[in-house]
């Protein structure tokens, strides 16, 4: 096997919190690799977005800290490179799309020089040029009239239009991996299927391996390669798309995709009631608890998942769990 | 009170805002729509298509600038000061936010005895009674009425809003996204609370959501609006089972789904563009300039909704009255 793009190994983030370390992310490892979609899923609090912050170089510290573990980036340690360093890297070779268009673009700079501001910082070319990029990368996330859109400001543009010109944004360098943080969680469906294509176009264009953070399953299965479902900052399970959608192994990731209506094409006259998955997601001062932290809302549950987190069973070569079902059946 | 007459009848509801430096959004235009009792009605459509505004009209929140509401066969339409508030008794709302629509200084209890008591409705006791009540109607402990919002989850939230609501025994409830502000696994808890406090209860809801899914899980009849109009309206079954109009068939099939691993259906009928702006909506059909089967007509005939079969109506000129498409 080729060494992939990106290969996190055993990652601890933990913030201060009111005078002890809290552990957010614990003993987290995966890789992408080149060309690929990785998709990483769970319910908010789960350590998704701070995962995606930590390969930035962006977990806010203080109060946080990566405590241990390595991120490999072409076989260079993130976790160990200079701010300076990492500035090049950033936006050069990975870049982020964020959920909320409307928040990470400036208000009071036009699109346009907010595009090209990115290629000045990265490249070493002069405004003209930039602004050139700026319009081709405009035309290239389907705006139309770009060389007019390039003028306006981030308020004369729709949800759509302002989440395209975020893609721009982070595209325009041709980063090696792009992190997508729910992209279009506050976008119309319809939109979303552009940004998808747009997706799929560019991954073709310029070879981009692509993290999508998201929680919808639709967009899961026909977006990515492979599957990590994080839980309470922890991977719980890993695998082809194929492998999660089918056949689910642990608890909380059939709940996951068994709770949420799917659109049928012969709906029931009378709602068959969704499955749910009681209580809610720990709170950050109670991860520091023993054992499975998903256990308080298992139906599943045994007297060892409250005392000991279980060990990683390997299925099939990338097809991970952590649950002690796992092991009981394996034993 | 008639016992078919629909609990809310909207004829040609019109609500118009002016921008500054002149014009008008035309945010909802010509909508009519009728709701029987103990039916889920659902607006769908993309943001900005005048579903939420629709639903502040028929509860009196927005003016509307034409157009008759009847509720339970009461012209409402015109009401104002007290006879207005006390026909909120019969129309109450539960917001997307359920962060911003509790308020935070004030213990949960009194934010669901609230309307009990601007309503004057029963002694003392009787409310503190209900109020218990509506917390175990909703799934929560009656114990927790002392303590504050912020104690609360979300989803926790959601269902003292939905407790708010439910306390005057409305005859409509308005869930204006309920669910969107919530996590997906929470989401599910909401959403079955919904149906069972349907079913219990005999509820009528106008039921507002961007989500198509849920839309069709939770609502019998379904209007799908484009840019202040509906297009298409019909039961559940007759939209989801056979759209007829190209906007809703693009809708249903935008939305990305789990059989369709690593591919994208290929049936997609993927937009272009963005809607026109509702400050000067085109004369014709308002959805041509995306559709990708508009012909010159379209551009300046604006078609009307006509029957096509059972409950079923469509406003397209491609499609005839047998539902065929021409």
């Amino acid at each position: 096997m080729s060494t992939p793009l990106l290969s996190v190994q055993n990652l601890d983030v933990a913030f201060q919190i009111e005078g002890s370390e809290v552990p957010i992310i614990r003993d987290l490892s995966f890789e992408v690799s080149y060309n690929e979609v990785l998709g990483i899923v769970g319910e908010s609090g789960c350590g998704k977005s701070m995962t995606a912050l930590a390969l930035m170089g962006l977990v806010p510290n203080p109060p946080g800290r990566i405590t241990n573990g390595s991120i490999l980036f072409e076989g260079r340690d993130l976790a160990k490179v200079s701010e300076p360093q990492m500035q090049s890297i950033r936006g050069n070779e990975i870049s982020m799309v964020f959920q909320e268009p409307m928040t990470s673009l400036n208000p009071v700079y036009t699109v346009g020089e907010q595009i090209a501001e990115t290629a000045r910082a990265h490249f070493n070319i002069g405004r003209a040029e930039a602004k050139d990029r700026a319009v081709e990368m405009l035309k290239l996330v389907g705006i139309p009239s770009p060389e007019r859109r390039f003028d306006d400001y981030p308020h004369q543009m729709s949800g759509g239009m302002r989440q395209r010109v975020m893609i721009a944004i982070s595209l325009i360098c041709e980063p090696k991996l792009l992190i997508a943080d729910e992209p279009t969680t506050a976008l119309d469906v319809t939109v979303q299927a552009q940004i998808f294509d747009l997706f799929k176009e560019l991954q073709e264009k310029i070879k981009t391996s692509i993290i999508l953070i998201t929680h919808d399953i639709g967009v899961v299965a026909e977006m990515t390669d492979r599957v990590m479902v994080m839980y309470a900052g922890r991977k719980i399970e890993e695998g082809p798309v194929a492998d999660f959608i089918q056949n689910p192994r642990h608890p909380y990731t059939k709940g996951l995709i068994s709770c949420i209506p799917t659109l049928q094409e012969n709906p029931p006259e009378i709602p068959v009631p969704l499955f749910e998955i009681p209580g809610v997601v720990p709170s950050a001062s109670e991860l520091s608890r023993p054992g499975c932290a998903f256990a308080p809302r298992c139906s599943q549950k045994m007297d060892r998942c409250a005392n000991l987190f279980p060990q990683t069973v390997e299925l099939a070569t990338g097809r991970i769990v952590s649950c002690w079902l796992e092991m009981e059946e394996n034993a | 009170m008639n016992e078919m007459s629909p609990i809310l009848e909207v004829t040609n509801l019109k609500v118009h805002f002016p921008v500054s430096g002149g014009g008008t959004v035309h945010a909802v235009d010509d909508v009519s729509f009728s709701i029987k009792k103990g039916v889920a009605f659902g607006l769908v459509g993309e943001s900005g298509s005048g579903k939420t505004t629709t639903a502040l009209g028929c509860v009196k929140l927005v003016d509307s600038i034409a157009g008759q509401i009847k509720l339970e066969g009461n012209d409402i339409t015109n009401l104002q000061g007290e006879a207005l508030r006390q026909a909120r008794r019969n129309m109450q709302i539960v917001f997307q936010d359920p962060y911003a629509s509790l308020n935070p200084r004030e213990r949960v209890g009194s934010i669901v005895k609230r309307p009990l008591n601007l309503m004057n409705i029963g002694t003392t006791e009787e409310r503190e009674k209900r109020v218990a009540e509506l917390f175990e109607t909703v799934g929560l402990r009656p114990e927790q009425r002392d303590l504050f919002p912020h104690q609360f989850s979300g989803g926790q939230r959601q269902r003292i809003g939905i407790a708010r609501a439910l306390a005057t025994q409305p005859k409509l409830i308005v869930c204006d996204e309920p669910v969107s502000a919530l996590d997906v696994a929470i989401q599910a808890q909401i959403l079955n609370l919904l149906v069972r406090l349907k079913k219990e209860f005999d509820l009528t809801y106008l039921f507002i959501s961007h989500d198509l899914a849920v839309v069709q899980h939770i609502c019998d009849e379904i209007a799908v609006m484009y840019l202040g109009q509906i297009v298409e309206r019909g039961s559940k079954r007759e939209i989801f089972n056979n759209p007829r109009h190209p906007y809703t068939k693009a809708l249903i099939s935008a939305v990305p789904s789990a059989g369709s691993i690593g591919k994208p259906k290929t049936d997609r009928i993927t937009l272009q563009g963005d809607p026109p702006s509702p400050i000067s909506p085109p004369d014709g059909c308002r959805f041509a300039s995306r559709c990708p089967y508009a012909q010159s007509a379209c551009r300046v005939k604006m078609p009307s909704l006509k029957t096509v079969g059972g409950s079923h109506t469509v406003a397209c000129l491609r499609v005839d009255q047998d539902g065929n498409f021409i």
